[in-house]
């Protein structure tokens, strides 16, 4: 098998190729259309999100990016090579963290780098040096000698990472890394993805927990129904929403005449009554906050707390497709 | 070639992980060894027939015995005689009931004995019996006892084959008495075994999928044949292994002789390869690994019973022996036979080895297709 040469080193900076291109990738299991023309472009060093709650066909789009599925149509090119026509040397540039826990647990932590390292290519002392260093990174370096079946669920979510970095990819996928696993192995893994792409990484990070695409990554996709729905930086996809931000107020007295009151003035643009709950959708909470407290304590509401809610992705998410991301 | 190397690798050490597959591996068939050796009278090599009644009826059986090479021991009890068989120290037994007129009881331990040694023993006895008649015919028209056989021992050969012709001794019935008890059934033992045995890595390949394992294995930069390569690799050397230790264990403990240990090995290669396939196959297509090991013994069993490893093939129907060629046991099976009864090399074996060679490109093939296809599986 030869290997092919991506573009040459001297290319400018400023062009350079892409680390990902898809381009309208469809996949369809029978009448189900999991990936429906989804395009998806990530430079270097950038950590991209793909955000969406399950069965949005983020699996199937990385399963296409990784060359592990067939296209039904569209092209994936990884660092500029076709996934099609050369996927070895695509599938070379790639390091992929799998959903499951996608390792071996009849064998240890070692065997399994090692393994996975043979399989990309490393071998001799480079593998062994290799191997050390992930071990150290994910912190399994007193454990290397155990049967992986014995770790704890985080251990085996940091040998999975580990493994998918062995190679020095040009792209780490990493498929929902945190699902199932305790708040603060949650928290190892997402600082140890910071780290990678504060090293200049370039990541395809899928996650249904939008607190996780928020923190990690410059640009998100959102994706639903196997549909980019919306694709940006955070900012960008907020501006979507309109920039609104949501005011809710709680409190006792006449929340009713507050509710009545609130709807004349003008920068209040929809008002919701829940209980002793008022929930106003305000053009820019900050400036509107203080009119809005005059207003409903001159209507007779002894307020106990006022809470600002910026838009975050979630109030995206429910913008764009009408329902929240984890239901 | 490194990734092939590296996925056999893996499959071994997977394999040995596992204190079970060590039993089966090392301990299981060394068990099977002695208890087929103990069966065998504990001596392997020649069968042994054990006599007991009227002594000048015993004294002509065991010399027509000797003749086809049997080993013989007489008994004063009729019921010695049947208790050794019973507990296997006899192979068959026969009872003198009367000497005259002639009339004897076979005893043997189980179907197969009866239709291979037993055949032979029965012929032997049948040639005591016309040779029998023959002296009472001459004695009968007046010559005295000592004429009469003197006469006959005059008389040529052929003469007295007609006789013999109505035991039916055939080629077959030579060979396996030239067989101790174990070894008659050692080839098919051997290939059953190493069948079962890889079609465990059935349940491997399915825990691995489920684990999500494979997928990260083909996310690497490996062709779909390097890792069917690379699989069948690691089972192959388990199942040449495991052939080649049974083979040695019986030989050096019960003197079990394999013929050309280089045909054998080549025979038990390319069987394993089968094996290993049929594995991939199963491994890839079934989810459960409940019902991969399920099928995996049933249709194990199932297969070497068609194919000769149970009931010999050569007691086969026709039409049960065409549906035996249809298993690679069955074509494996006549290979061994082959090698070991009739002292063939790989030569003399090529068809054999031919099917078995396309059955395993045939089932590998199949196995690699259908591994890129269950990528896109959900389990
Ligand atoms: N192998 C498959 N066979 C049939 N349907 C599938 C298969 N894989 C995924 N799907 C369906 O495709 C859709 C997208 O699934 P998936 O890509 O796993 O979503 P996600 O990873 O976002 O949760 C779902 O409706 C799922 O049921
Ligand atoms: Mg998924």
């Amino acid at each position: 098998m030869t290997t092919s040469t991506p573009a040459p080193a001297s290319t400018p900076v400023l062009s350079s190729t892409p680390v990902l291109e898809a381009v309208d990738l469809v996949r369809r299991f029978g009448p189900v259309t999991a990936v429906d023309h989804v395009s998806l472009r990530i430079e270097p060093g950038q950590t991209f999100g793909l955000l969406g709650p399950n069965g949005a066909g983020k699996t199937t789009t990385i399963s296409m990016i990784c060359g592990l599925l067939s296209p039904d149509g569209g092209s994936v090119h990884v660092a500029g090579v076709p996934m099609a026509q050369e996927p070895l040397a695509a599938k070379r540039r790639l390091g992929l963290v799998p959903q499951d826990l996608a390792v071996y647990p009849e064998i240890s932590a070692r065997q399994n780098l090692t393994f996975f390292g043979r399989l990309q290519g490393l071998h001799g002392a480079e593998l062994r040096t290799r191997v050390g260093e992930v071990l150290e990174l994910v912190g399994l370096s007193d454990r290397a000698k155990e049967p992986s079946k014995k770790f704890s669920g985080g251990m085996k979510r940091r040998l999975n990472i580990g493994i998918g970095l062995l190679h020095h990819p040009d792209l780490l996928v990493l498929d929902e890394p945190t699902v199932g696993v305790d708040p603060q192995s949650r928290n190892a893994i997402l600082e140890s993805v910071e780290a990678l792409a504060g090293q200049g990484m370039a990541v395809l990070y899928t996650t249904h927990y939008m607190e996780e695409a928020q923190r990690l990554c410059d640009r998100v996709a959102i994706v639903d129904d196997g549909r980019v729905q919306a694709e940006g930086t955070q900012d960008e996809l907020i501006e979507l929403t309109g920039g609104v931000d949501t005011i809710v107020l709680s409190g006792g007295g006449d929340v009713a005449a507050a509710e009545v009151s609130l709807r004349g003035i003008p920068v209040v643009q929809k008002v919701a009554r829940d209980g002793n709950h008022l929930r106003l959708v305000v053009q820019n909470a900050p400036t509107a906050v203080a009119g809005v407290v005059r207003t409903v304590s001159d209507a007779g509401m002894n307020l106990s707390d006022v809470v600002i809610q910026r838009p975050d992705l979630e109030s995206v998410f429910l913008h764009l497709t009408g329902k929240a991301l984890r239901d | 070639m490194r990734s092939v190397v590296a996925l056999a690798v893996l499959e071994l050490r997977r394999f040995l992980a596992d204190r079970l597959n060590l039993f089966f591996v090392l301990v299981l068939p060394m068990v099977l060894v002695v208890v087929l050796g103990l069966q065998s009278g504990g001596g392997g090599g020649t069968a042994q027939v054990a006599l007991s009644g009227d002594a000048g009826t015993v004294a002509a059986l065991e010399a027509e015995l000797a003749t086809i090479d049997l080993d013989t021991s007489r008994h004063a009890e009729a019921a010695t005689v049947e208790e050794l068989v019973s507990v296997g120290t006899a192979d068959v037994g026969i009872v003198v009931r009367s000497a005259e007129p002639l009339q004897l009881d076979l005893v043997v331990a189980d179907e197969q004995t009866a239709a291979g040694l037993g055949q032979l023993v029965r012929s032997a006895a049948d040639r005591v019996t016309v040779a029998r008649a023959q002296e009472d015919v001459l004695t009968g028209a007046g010559l005295s006892p000592e004429q009469a056989a003197a006469a006959l021992d005059g008389a040529p050969d052929g003469w007295s084959a007609a006789g013999v012709e109505v035991g039916g001794t055939d080629p077959v019935m030579e060979e396996f008495a030239a067989m101790g008890r174990f070894e008659i059934g050692a080839g098919g033992q051997l290939l059953l075994f190493v069948f079962l045995n890889t079609l465990t890595a059935a349940s491997a390949m399915i825990n691995a999928r489920r684990s999500g394992a494979i997928r990260r294995t083909m996310a690497a930069p490996i062709t779909s044949t390097q890792a069917v390569a690379g699989l069948a690799l690691g089972r192959f050397v388990i199942a040449v292994f495991q052939g080649a230790y049974i083979m040695v264990a019986s030989s050096l403990l019960f003197d079990v002789r394999w013929g050309d240990l280089g045909a054998v090995l080549t025979v038990l290669a390319l069987f394993g390869l089968v094996a290993a396939g049929v594995a991939l196959v199963i491994g890839v297509v079934v989810d459960s690994d409940g019902l991969a090991s399920g099928i995996g013994v049933g249709g194990g069993l199932i297969l070497a019973a068609l194919g000769g490893c149970m009931v010999p093939l050569e007691f086969f129907p026709e039409g049960l022996r065409t549906v035996a060629m249809a298993t690679p046991h069955g074509w494996a099976y006549e290979a061994l036979a082959e090698i070991q009864r009739r002292g063939g090399g790989v030569l003399d074996v090529l068809p054999q080895l031919g099917v078995l060679a396309a059955m395993a490109a045939a089932v590998l093939l199949a196995g690699g297709w259908l591994l890129r296809r269950s990528l896109g599986r959900a389990m």
